[in-house]
């Protein structure tokens, strides 16, 4: 038979698998991923075409990685400046805007902080592999200043959550039950990114970035269909990606955490005029406590005992659970995909037309070191589950920690972990502003105070 | 001051006004690109190249030609322009998608203006849930979000399968260069001494606990396995007998039994899923296939015992529908029969599945033809000679007729047909110490070369929706259809020698012994031709329909009405009803015959019948 030209066959998963919202966040997108890596084959024509030499493009000159480097520097400064000092929404969204336009859609959301996670990740577990200087920083960088004064870096800094901040149009309050159990999933997605990575199977933050189709105009059709659901969605539920998805979110919260010096709404001191409390689109406001409550929660004691003797069960049973779904995780390694399909489906090793396959069989491998090979990345898979298991169940377990610590509060204050320093809630304050509404109609208030 | 005021409150106003006009407008513009890109996301999808309908035709017909430089060119061309529509299209989509981002722009920042305009600081909310509660729903919730994780955890990891886990290097050898080296070798082999070998198997194995040692024969010895015209004439290796002719040289065979005392019924095992396919033999064991609109299997048996040797789901082939095919009751997407070449078994299904399996249920190759076109469902069954797989595939959107590798599945040879859908078998006559491949359809009986796949002769001599397959004896080709005609034609000279329009059968295939001709008619008729002539010598009217086509075993006519009564004949120019017995249950599969036994799939159960 003739054949002039190469048909393209995805490869399709023939895994029996089980969908839930997690695994399906992991996998499924993963496989499909793989069709990604078909390409567009060119004609099989015999002419006299030269088909010219591939060429590919030089490192980016240093010299710009380091511009790069020092914009990022430079906007996260000025941002410390504005939300510490100078107070202001309105510059801090220029200089958001500023970024969005530069790491965003000039540099096409790469270099990233967000992903350079798992390059670090990588070279940390695989030595024929380094990271650069550049990537290294903007790493460190964000996280040093969310150490120092929060999450500056969200707010104007990552195009990725700005693009979202930009769409905000009328934000809906949200449960705090609903909230913290989806603000469990950015500590799982780090977790399995890091697996991932160190596993050398996938970067699967950049893989399933939703907005850099966005960014680079042009992208897979369902994950540009995926960027603008988190865009519509961000138009009501404000930055969804940032508060339920980005496992960098998640390391930037723990450090903001234990910020040194943080936004505070007010300048001075809080009146408790609770003009503030319902300005932040991302429910980050803690609002002061009850001293009745607070008296109650003594009861809450036997709860802590209870849950801190949770850690290290929860630890265990995670472990345990998630080094067992070891076949699942690592199904999504190329390898171990072409090893279950080829041992399966032995025929398809005749299949000429299938890109993967056609190169493994030219690589003169046999099945059997490839199924060896897939072997071993299935051990480190199931080694590697049992720390990630170990992580979530430590997650979770501090998570429900937290519910029945409480803390006295006075004031209302910005939540460390979950504020993005966006500053919105600081042109709510009267505080210092004579020509505020609400000095204008209800003086009264004041008095009352 | 006053004025001041109030028309400073007019310019709000007015802003207000714009803001959501703007955003109106930018929503609409935005929305309408959104959808002029999908349809165009969607026509690229339409106009890759690469999955082009037209190209593949264009391609499929040169290779029934593949010296036809004005063809290549024309290829070229079409290639070419479809690949221009498509890099167009995607200039397209960028464009769109800078228009599209252009408005959403305008539409999110004049949203943002619309809003921030009207706003005014709202009376604090009220608290509405005590603290407490707050705090104890959470918990709640996180310990259900954890434990969900860790379930689907432990769900996946007893639901996910590992292949690796099974692999067994030495299962993969069929694949490799040597193995199909040592096949080749088999020719050389004397036959004698593995025939006998196999004959004291048959012999010795009447009992259970001899059930296994053809297996472990198979297993020992895989290499010296004999596929020739003799092996073949002794196994009843595919629809309607060796080589599809409805002959079978099995002898000793019971002509009385009665299914409802059980007299003369050796075994019988229930079928877990229904199909219209006959069993087929290769020595001790037989194979069958079923199928439901969920899952394919195919199944086989040690036809001594009846004891279920293996079964296999048909899955996980690249190609595969994942829904299935629209068919008749009737037909089903199990209605073709297997074929066996002595080393694997081979199955097609109605979605266009078809799979080989080594004999001790080890999948080999498997493919997806694609999904056939047709009203009822495919139902033409497989034959395979000199390491090929013969399908005729003819469908609605267009017919052919391909021989795979039995080794590989890979195609050997197709050649296009240009006769309608059809859901008549091949049959392999020896013509001039040659085999050919003889196919009947509508319009056209031909007759095709089984090493290039060259038509080689044919007839337009039918019509209609052609059910019934064609049978060769005698030198000459037979082939019938109801509301059509009954035909006779010379392969070698294409010349029609008579025809007929008398007794004409639906469904059920002709027979051919001795100079006469036997049909069988959905109209409940067994007839006799003289097959020379056309002449009828002889008809008998049956109790119910026939589906099932008349077998010549032992020089006598065995079929079966769809009531599962049998009629046996003797064969000759007058008729003689030797028996009639009852099964009691409907058979529309035709029956197979082995060492004096005889194989019948019932609607529900699989029966082997002998003498006890
Ligand atoms: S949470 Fe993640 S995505 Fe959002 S702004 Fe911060 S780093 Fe960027
Ligand atoms: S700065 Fe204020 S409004 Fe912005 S995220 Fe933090 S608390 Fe919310």
């Amino acid at each position: 038979m003739v054949r002039l030209y190469k048909k393209h066959i995805p490869l399709k998963n023939h895994n029996n698998i089980f969908l839930g919202l997690i695994f399906l966040l992991m996998t499924v997108p993963t496989q499909i991923a793989h069709s990604q890596q078909q390409r567009f084959p060119k004609p099989e024509f015999q002419t006299e075409y030269q088909i010219p030499e591939t060429e590919r493009p030089n490192p980016r000159a240093p010299f710009m990685e380091y511009l790069d480097l020092f914009l990022l520097l430079a906007v996260l400064s000025l941002t410390t400046w504005l939300v510490l000092k100078k107070r202001s929404r309105k510059w801090i969204l220029w200089v958001s805007v500023f970024s969005l336009l530069y790491f965003g859609f000039y540099r096409n959301g790469c270099i990233c902080s967000v992903g350079s996670l798992q390059n670090l990740t990588l070279s940390l577990f695989n030595e024929g592999y380094s990271v650069s200087f550049t990537v290294l920083a903007f790493f460190v960088v964000p996280l040093l200043f969310a150490l120092a004064v929060g999450r500056v870096f969200c707010a104007s800094a990552c195009p990725l959550g700005i693009i979202q901040d930009l769409v905000i149009v009328k934000p809906i309050k949200l449960s705090p039950w609903l909230q913290k159990s989806l603000g469990l999933f950015p500590f799982i997605y780090l977790g399995l990114a890091v697996l991932y990575a160190a596993t050398g199977t996938d970067f699967i933050i950049c893989r399933f970035d939703p907005f850099v189709g966005i960014f680079r105009m042009g992208a897979e059709f369902h994950m540009i269909v995926l960027g603008i659901s988190f865009l519509l969605i961000g138009m009501f539920v404000a930055r969804p990606y940032c508060r339920f998805v980005c496992p960098y979110g998640a390391l930037l919260k723990i450090c903001s955490l234990n910020s040194k010096y943080h936004l505070s709404i007010t300048p001075k001191d809080c009146i408790n005029c609770k003009l503030c409390k319902d300005s932040c689109p991302f429910d980050a406001i803690d609002f002061p406590t009850d001293e009745k409550e607070n008296r109650a929660s003594r009861k809450d004691f036997w709860k802590f005992v209870f849950y801190a003797a949770l850690i290290p069960v929860l630890m265990f049973v995670g472990g345990w659970a998630v080094s067992g779904s070891y076949k699942l995780l690592s199904s999504a390694h190329p390898d171990v995909y072409l090893a279950n399909l080829l041992v399966s489906q032995p025929e398809l090793m005749q299949n000429t037309e299938n890109l993967d396959i056609e190169t493994f069989m030219s690589s003169g491998k046999t099945l059997e070191i490839l199924v060896e090979e897939a072997k071993i990345i299935q051990e480190k898979f199931r080694f590697g589950g049992w720390f990630l298991g170990a992580f979530i169940g430590l997650v979770i377990a501090l998570h429900l920690l937290n519910q029945v610590i409480f803390r006295k509060r006075s004031i209302y204050e910005a939540n460390r972990g979950d504020c993005f320093s966006c500053g919105r809630c600081m042109d709510y304050c009267p505080v210092g502003k004579p020509e505020h509404p609400f000095f204008k109609d209800k003086p009264e208030m004041v008095v009352k105070s | 001051m006053l004025n001041l005021d109030f028309e400073q409150q007019m310019n709000e106003t007015e802003k207000i006004k714009r803001a959501r006009q703007i955003a109106i407008i930018a929503g609409v513009f935005t929305a309408f690109v959104g959808v002029l890109l999908l349809l165009n996301y969607l026509q690229i999808k339409k106009s890759d190249p690469l999955n082009s309908l037209v190209l593949e035709k264009l391609v499929e017909r040169l290779s029934s030609e593949p010296n036809n430089q004005h063809f290549v060119e024309e290829i070229r061309q079409v290639d070419l322009l479809m690949r221009k529509a498509y890099f167009t299209s995607l200039w397209q989509v960028r464009t769109g998608a800078y228009l599209m981002l252009f408005g959403a722009i305008v539409l999110v920042l004049s949203l943002r203006v619309y809003y921030s305009l009207r706003f005014a600081i709202d009376q604090p909310s009220a608290d509405q849930i005590k603290e407490k509660k707050k705090r104890q729903l959470t918990q709640r919730w996180i310990g259900f979000s954890g434990a969900l994780v860790i379930i689907l955890a432990i769900m996946s990891a007893f639901f996910t399968m590992n292949h690796l886990k099974n692999y067994e290097p030495k299962k993969m050898l069929v694949h490799s260069k040597s193995d199909d080296e040592s096949i080749e070798k088999v020719e050389i082999v004397s036959i004698r001494t593995t025939e006998k070998e196999t004959d004291t198997v048959i012999i010795t194995e009447s009992t259970d606990v001899e059930v296994k040692q053809p297996e472990v024969a198979i297993t020992q010895q895989p290499k010296v396995v004999v596929f020739n015209e003799e092996t073949v004439k002794k196994n009843h290796n595919a629809f309607r007998g060796s080589w599809g002719n409805a002959v079978s040289s099995s002898t000793n065979l019971p002509t009385s039994w009665d299914g409802a005392t059980g007299k003369n019924i050796l075994w019988k095992t229930e079928l877990p899923i229904h199909g219209y396919n006959s069993p087929v033999i290769w020595n001790e064991k037989l194979f069958l296939s079923s199928a439901n609109t969920s899952k394919r299997v195919v199944y086989c048996y040690d036809r001594n015992s009846g004891k279920l040797l293996w079964e296999r789901e048909v899955n996980n082939i690249q190609g595969s529908p994942a829904t299935q095919p629209k068919t008749t009751e009737d037909t089903g997407l199990a209605a073709p029969t297997l074929t066996v070449d002595g080393e694997k078994a081979f199955a097609i299904f109605g979605n266009g599945d078809i799979i080989a399996f080594d004999l001790n249920g080890n999948r080999v190759w498997a493919i997806n033809l694609g999904v056939p076109d047709n009203h009822y469902g495919h139902s033409s069954s497989l034959l395979t000679w000199e390491k090929k797989l013969f399908i005729q595939y003819d469908t609605h959107k267009g017919s052919k007729v391909m021989a795979l590798s039995t080794e590989t599945g890979k195609t050997i040879w197709e050649t296009v047909r240009t006769n309608e859908v059809s859901w008549a078998s091949p049959i392999l006559a020896k013509i001039d110490g040659k085999f050919q491949l003889i196919m009947l359809a509508n319009p056209n009986l031909s007759g095709y070369d089984i090493t290039t796949g060259k038509q080689l002769w044919s007839v337009d001599c039918m019509s209609g929706e052609v059910g019934p397959s064609p049978v060769y004896g005698g030198g000459l080709v037979y082939a019938t259809n109801e509301y059509a005609r009954m035909v006779a034609v010379n392969p070698k000279t294409g010349e029609k020698v008579w025809e007929d329009n008398y007794y004409l059968p639906e469904v059920s295939s002709p027979a051919y012994h001795n100079g006469y001709i036997y049909i069988a008619t959905t109209f409940a008729v067994v007839a006799c031709f003289e097959a020379t002539t056309g002449k009828l010598l002889w008809e008998f009217e049956a109790k119910n329909s026939f589906y099932s086509s008349p077998m010549i075993a032992e020089g006598k006519v065995w079929v079966f009405d769809t009531g599962g009564k049998a009629y046996i004949f003797e064969s000759g120019g007058e008729s003689k009803l030797i028996s009639s017995p009852e099964l009691g249950e409907k058979v529309f599969s035709t029956p197979v015959f082995a060492d004096g036994r005889v194989y019948i799939r019932g609607i529900k159960h699989l029966f082997c019948i002998g003498v006890n």
